[in-house]
């Protein structure tokens, strides 16, 4: 018991103490018993009070956080945009509730939390086959692709789930409907519904796809240039025909791309190749304008087509090899003719084939030697029988090796002739490769580098200023500084 | 080596990046002052410096830690940082040439095939991902290696790995898995 300076009210008393009622803190008159005053039940006076970090705080685990509910729902918002199922809108939730409290996502800025919205119900949409494009995420949540794809890929493996990958076929209808073709919009000659267009579309995306147009392409442009080819074969009238790729976006207000165009070439090329088979029709007018004529046909007979295409390109080929074979074999018994003069031809083309070699367009490296053979002449990626061979295990060789190499003579014929990127010789291969840009480098590379060899002092000495340059340099600069000050001071007068 | 097979294949290496440490502080400024090809960027605090043969482009710290990039192998690299470090002790600091240790390597392959690339990430789902709106290549990382390899439609490759051995096992490793998926889906 404590004593307070303290009287007491009732009686006057001075002897008031301290007497604590369990917590409660009380001041009680000893004479008369009578309570002086009493303290707060409540123990914290303005600590609690103070401002502590949501982070820090209890509330972390009894209130959610207000951006967690905020994305929920945002989540909610955009699979009601895209009208999207139930479940997979409660899958999208699910999702996001566990991302959200994940390292990679809790501390984060806003614009890769809205990203990490669009990400999770692009997820929940590929794991339901439900076709929706990562453009059209982006474009919804306001934030650029990259982010929204770095963001994509970092939830699939949070999420620890495989997602399987949208074809583009599946996209090709949702993004038909976005060209304004209708009667309503345009005039009668030019309208067509996208059912239309999507139908042939889709059969014009997979012949691309068979020959390599589709593979490692952005799917928009591949898109947009078989809608456009499908509205003209639709209904091939002059005024259609006249349209270019350009005018058909400004008319079906859709923003143009430049590589669509390019799309458009290369489809039509392969269209044209494909019509050059058709046997009710001549061979050799085919033009890419025209094309759009005969679309229906050759889309219909597509498969039968690509086999005839496939068989008039390995016959052309046998038959080149066949000439080209011919041509050797005369150049050879010439040679035979001349062998007698000149002893040396054996230990001559070992040097004439690593001349030739150096102007090979493959290329030396300095860590790993190149080969010194080019592939043969074959079609690798279309073999008529389809029989799969098993997989030739690759070897690296050595390009300073091996004067033995091939066979002396007919190796060395073989490599008069320019050597032919693989992509020339297939009848479809992807436009990069058939117009492959040969690898130039220069023939007087580092060849005997160890990494230890002395350095000289001449060679380090061109990398130093002399000391008279320093000087002028100097001085350059400060005359220059001097009259860019004077300048000024001119100015402000 | 020559097991009867004539398709070999060509591995190209384009870049080599190494590091190593001078072991004292430099003085920026006086680099940029007395150097030749310099440029001197106070807002990153570094300079650029570049050899003329062999053709490396170093970044330098004040800290001393200087990173070459631009060699096509790595005995060009190291003599490369070699001749860097001996400039800088013409200049006039303390160098000593230590920690020296090639961190990245990059090399461009190419296959005499076209691939299928969706065929390619479905038989190899968890470790090749492929998405044609961000990027036309599939990557492929393998981790025991530690290696990325970046796979084209058009059969070219660009590996990046720590060294060039890991480099061309990582070519032998990822060469059957593009074999496979070379055929048309469909005649």
């Amino acid at each position: 018991m404590l004593r307070a300076a303290r009287s007491c009210p009732q009686c006057g008393s001075s002897s008031v103490v301290q007497d604590d009622l369990y917590a409660e803190s009380q001041l009680v008159c000893q004479d008369c018993g009578s309570v002086v005053s009493e303290g707060l039940l409540v123990t914290d006076t303005g600590a609690g009070t103070a401002d502590v970090r949501y982070s820090h705080s209890t509330a972390v685990s009894k209130v959610p956080c207000r951006n967690l509910i905020k994305g929920l729902q945002r989540v909610r918002a955009l699979c009601r945009i895209l009208r999207l199922t139930y479940d997979v809108e409660e899958l999208a939730e699910v999702y996001f509730r566990k991302a959200y409290t994940h390292a990679s996502f809790i501390r984060v800025t806003l614009a890769k939390k809205e990203a990490l919205v669009g990400c999770c119900v692009l997820v929940s949409c590929r794991l339901r086959n439900w076709p929706l494009a990562l453009g059209t995420i982006s474009g919804l949540v306001e934030t650029d692709p990259a982010l929204v794809g770095g963001v994509f890929k970092e939830l699939e493996k949070i999420l620890d789930v495989e997602v399987p990958k949208s074809s583009i076929t599946d996209v090709l209808e949702a993004h038909s409907r976005e060209y304004k073709l209708s009667s309503a919009h345009v005039p009668e000659e030019l309208a067509e519904t996208s059912a239309d267009l999507a139908k042939r579309a889709v059969a014009l995306v997979e012949l691309a796809t068979d020959s390599w147009i589709v593979t490692g392409r952005h799917p928009v442009h591949v898109m947009m240039a078989a809608i456009f080819i499908s509205w003209q074969s639709l209904r091939p009238t002059k005024t259609r025909l006249r349209y270019s790729l350009n005018k058909f976006c400004r008319l079906s207000h859709m923003p143009l791309n430049k590589t669509a165009v390019q799309r458009v070439g290369e489809m039509k090329e392969v269209l044209c190749r494909l019509g050059q088979e058709i046997p009710w029709l001549r061979a050799d007018w085919w033009v890419p304008d025209d094309v759009a004529l005969h679309v229906e046909d050759i889309l219909q007979h597509r498969h039968a087509l690509l086999r005839e295409a496939l068989r008039t390109h390995e016959a052309s080929q046998k038959a080149e090899e066949a000439s080209q074979g011919a041509e050797e074999e005369e150049e050879e018994e010439e040679s035979r003719g001349t062998e007698g003069e000149s002893r040396g031809t054996e230990g001559e083309s070992p040097g004439a084939q690593e001349d030739r070699q150096g102007t090979q367009e493959e290329t030396q490296g300095n860590g790993i030697q190149p080969s010194t053979v080019d592939p043969p002449p074959r079609a690798p990626g279309h073999q008529p029988d389809g029989t799969d061979t098993p997989p030739e295990p690759c070897t690296l060789k050595a390009v300073n090796g091996d004067p033995e190499e091939g066979g002396g003579e007919t190796q060395g014929t073989q490599e008069q002739r320019p050597a032919v990127h693989w992509g020339k010789r297939v009848l479809f291969a992807p436009p990069c490769a058939r117009h492959a840009k040969v690898c130039r480098t220069d023939a007087s590379r580092w060849a005997e580098v160890n990494g230890d060899e002395e350095i000289s002092d001449s060679e380090i000495d061109s990398y130093i200023r002399r000391p008279q340059e320093v000087r002028d340099y100097l001085q350059t600069q400060q005359q220059l500084l001097a009259a860019t000050e004077d300048q000024e001071y001119s100015v402000k007068k | 080596m020559d097991s009867g097979n004539e398709d070999a294949l060509d591995i190209i290496i384009t870049n080599v990046v190494a590091t190593f440490r001078t072991r004292c502080h430099l003085n920026l400024r006086l680099i940029a002052l007395e150097g030749v090809n310099v440029i001197y960027k106070p807002e990153v605090g570094k300079v650029l410096m570049k050899l003329r043969k062999p053709k490396i482009t170093a970044s330098i710290w004040s800290s001393g830690k200087i990173i070459c990039t631009g060699a096509t192998s790595e005995d060009e690299c190291k003599v490369g940082a070699r001749r860097l470090a001996r400039t800088l002790q013409k200049l006039g600091f303390r160098v000593r040439f230590s920690d020296y240790k090639v961190v990245n390597v990059l090399a461009v392959c190419s296959m005499p095939f076209s691939i299928r690339l969706i065929d390619f990430t479905k038989k190899n789902r968890p470790i090749a991902s492929y998405e044609p709106e961000l990027h036309p290549a599939a990557t492929y990382r393998i981790k025991q290696i530690k290696a990325t390899v970046q796979v084209f439609s058009t059969g070219s490759i660009t590996v990046t790995g720590p060294n060039v051995q890991t480099v061309a096992t990582a070519v032998e490793q990822i060469y059957p898995l593009l074999f496979e998926c070379q055929k048309p889906l469909r005649k």
